[in-house]
């Protein structure tokens, strides 16, 4: 077993580049979409056998046991050679529960499937009335003899009509006293009688988000991870690395060079005002590159990240969003175009970037909400 | 040792001197000193900069071999900051960068230089023109025959320096000469900034002055000493913009109306967390800047790096200040409030050097003279 932790930062830097730029497929680089398990199995195959599917588990649970500063550099090197993240919500988000929260009869049965991809996961958080109050949650799991009986329905399910498990956040307690008291982290097979899948068309034609409909649904009892009620606090705890994670530099930096290239082949560079508004956002982009650098810092000291990391997110975003502006104004009156424009031998498709720019403000904690943490928990504002 | 204790040490060290700055400038008066010389006339404390002579201010980034401490601009920067948190009006950036920027690239042997870096005098620098239609114009003053003639303006720090630091043209090119504070023929005219210094404009008719370099060499040393006071500037702009932030921070977290603090209600939080995210941004973004222009010689790589801090340390200090006075309401339109000072303090900090629609444009155009070069 290769100890990578050992390696210093620019061999293992050295390591994961070359990998990924001899076997990742060209045809899957910087895929516009979330593809489907089926178009990038031949890569989950390699990635598997490889042993790097899960960079961020331990090592005994079949992971690379990566620390935080060689993850950092494996997810900079996946940007940055546009290697798609494949359907990874069993090893980013299950799987470290489990290995936390599980039993040792939940690690063993469930690890080795999501490593190999055997169960395909969706994340069953959001409903109708709980997005950014998510503890409003209302879809309920009651015990009936050896199982759980579930009703209710969840919304924003990415690649729910592509998963074959879903792991949820169900409230098990309705009487509790506060309302992220009486939720549960449950494990649920989506292949039976009482789920229902539907897709939701977004704004972009993509079919990515699902309704989940839950009618009487049953799961054993034994797909409860961690205690009964205590899902709420399971759930948050997980979250720490994925606050900076959420925002890398990588989105804008990759939108910027596209609008460069863009840019330059539609001549939008011979007007000053472009100019500068192109010079604004490639600064942006580059001071915000520097504020990811000292959190990174941070995380390499071995350090805790502080609230403070949700402005790398706000900023990232929203700077993002203006590149794809941008983008659509070299357009010109291609800027209402669907799908890709070529540009000398560049191909952009520049809606595409737009919508894809657009729900990044809303995820993850919309920014409103990211505000709101960082006026309590950093700034010390009252109410 | 490792890469990683150098680099911890040399963090260690930025600290250490991040304190001592703290601790000199808050003893001496903090802010309220600002008022008090602006109030004053407009001046700076003389005996001020001999003690932030001894703390080793002033020949922080000068190496070591001609008399300064050694430490490079990422140093400078943690001073500049600190000028900037209490709006210190003492020339400490211009020192650093100007001044003292010009001197041991071109003369380091020159005696000024020491007595420069010991506190001693202070020498304003005087390179810019001013055209008939009042915008900068190129360089016309003439120095023959050891005498200057012609202006120069936006020369800051001319009051109370002991002499000039000037940029002319002589017959074979340029000179960097040295005319006296009250030599003969020179004529100071004060134009008075928003923070209540001044700049001088400049007028010598037959002044006196004594060559200290010539050549290309010394358009190539001013085009450094720019560069390098440029990025100071944007840290003291950080500094500033921090301290604006803090005071306005601390004023919505006090001021009640509706019978709860100002700072209890979303908009004035969400306004907040904006500015401290800008605040943040601009903070390491300069921070960065200063950094890669101490491990970069090449005078091409470092002007637009400089740019880059400027350009983003004058946005985020303009949004910063003026939010804060409308974060403040009617009190922060009154000259009693300190956050007034900041806000004009930024004002003339932001146009010195160059504004941030200015800098945008220089690191634009070296970004594409770059692109073309490969």
């Amino acid at each position: 077993m290769t100890d990578w932790n050992a390696m210093t930062d620019a061999e293992f830097r050295k390591e994961v580049r070359q990998f990924f730029e001899a076997e990742y497929p060209e045809e899957l680089r910087h895929l516009p979409h979330r593809p489907k398990f089926a178009e990038i199995e031949h890569w989950h195959r390699k990635l598997h056998a490889k042993g790097w599917v899960a960079p961020a588990w331990p090592a005994e649970f079949g992971g690379m046991g990566l620390n935080a500063s060689k993850l950092l550099i494996f997810y900079e090197e996946q940007q940055r050679w546009g290697v798609n993240r494949g359907r990874d919500m069993g090893v980013q988000m299950v799987g470290p529960l489990i290995i936390k929260f599980g039993t040792q009869k939940q690690k063993d049965y469930w690890l080795p499937r999501i490593l190999s991809c055997e169960d395909i996961w969706c994340q069953g958080y959001s409903e109708p009335g709980a997005g950014s109050d998510l503890a409003n949650l209302r879809t309920r799991a009651e015990i009936d003899g050896d199982d759980f009986v579930i009703n209710g329905q969840k919304i924003w399910t990415t690649m729910a009509h592509d998963a074959t498990h879903i792991f949820m956040l169900v409230r098990t307690d309705p009487d509790a006293p506060k309302k992220q008291q009486g939720i549960s982290f449950l494990l649920a097979p989506m292949d039976q009688p009482g789920v229902d899948v539907r897709t939701i068309t977004t704004l972009s034609g993509e079919t990515e988000f699902c309704e989940v409909f839950f009618d009487n649904a049953r799961t054993p009892r034994e797909n409860l991870v961690g205690e009964l009620n205590k899902g709420w606090t399971m759930a948050k705890a997980l979250l720490s690395f994925e606050r900076i994670f959420i925002g890398s530099p990588s989105l804008a930096q990759n939108a910027l060079g596209q609008l460069e290239s863009f840019a330059r082949g539609r001549g939008a560079f011979d007007d000053p005002v472009f100019r500068d508004r192109f010079a604004q956002a490639a600064l942006d982009v580059e001071d915000h590159a520097a504020l990811y650098a000292r959190f990174a810092d941070q995380l390499k000291r071995g350090e805790t990240l502080g609230a403070d990391v949700s402005m790398l997110k706000i900023w990232v975003t929203e700077c993002f969003q203006r590149i794809t502006e941008l983008m659509i104004e070299a357009a010109g009156p291609d800027g209402g175009s669907i799908g890709p424009l070529q540009v000398g031998n560049v191909s952009v498709d520049v809606l595409s970037s737009f919508y894809k720019a657009r729900p990044t403000t809303i995820y993850g904690g919309s920014n409103e909400i990211q505000r709101n943490i960082l006026s309590k928990a950093v700034l010390g504002l009252p109410g | 040792m490792t890469q990683t204790d150098i680099l911890s040490s040399e963090q260690e060290d930025l600290r250490l001197l991040r304190e001592s700055a703290r601790t000199l400038f808050e003893r001496a008066g903090g802010s309220d000193r600002a008022r008090k010389l602006r109030d004053a006339g407009g001046g700076f404390d003389a005996e001020m900069v001999r003690e932030l002579a001894e703390a080793g201010v002033f020949g922080v980034a000068v190496p070591e071999d001609q008399g300064g401490l050694g430490m490079g601009l990422a140093a400078g920067g943690v001073i500049a900051e600190e000028v900037g948190r209490v709006i210190a009006p003492e020339p400490v950036v211009s020192t650093i960068g100007l001044s003292l920027g010009l001197l041991r690239r071109l003369c380091p042997d020159h005696p000024k230089m020491a007595q420069l870096i010991g506190g001693e005098i202070s020498l304003a620098v005087a390179w810019q023109e001013r055209g008939p239609d009042g915008a900068p114009a190129d360089a016309t003053c003439r120095y023959a025959d050891g005498k200057l003639t012609g202006g120069k303006a936006w020369v800051v720090g001319a009051i109370g320096s002991h002499g000039f630091l000037v940029v002319a043209e002589q017959d074979d090119g340029p000179v960097l000469v040295l005319a006296e504070a009250d030599a003969q023929g020179l004529v100071i005219d004060k134009r008075t900034q928003a923070d209540g210094s001044s700049l001088g404009e400049l007028s010598f008719s037959g002044t006196p002055a004594a060559e200290l370099a010539s050549g290309g060499a010394v358009l190539t040393a001013l085009a450094e000493a720019v560069a390098d006071a440029t990025a100071l500037a944007a840290a003291e702009l950080v500094g500033l913009s921090e301290r604006a932030f803090e005071i306005t921070l601390d004023y919505i977290k006090t001021r009640e109306q509706f019978d709860k603090p100002i700072g209890s209600f979303q908009v004035i939080q969400h306004r907040a967390v904006d500015l401290n995210v800008m605040c943040e941004v601009a903070q390491a973004g300069v921070r960065e800047a200063l950094a890669q222009m101490d491990s970069e010689t090449d005078p091409k790589v470092r002007a637009p790096i400089a740019s880059r801090a400027k350009a983003r340390a004058v946005t985020a200090a303009k949004k910063i200040t003026r939010d804060a006075i409308q974060l403040h309401g009617a009190v922060g339109y009154t000259d009693e409030f300190d956050i007034g000072l900041y806000l004009n303090r930024a004002l003339v900090l932001s146009a010195w050097l160059g504004d941030d629609a200015y800098h945008r444009r220089i690191w634009f155009e070296a970004r594409e003279a770059e692109g073309a070069a490969q």
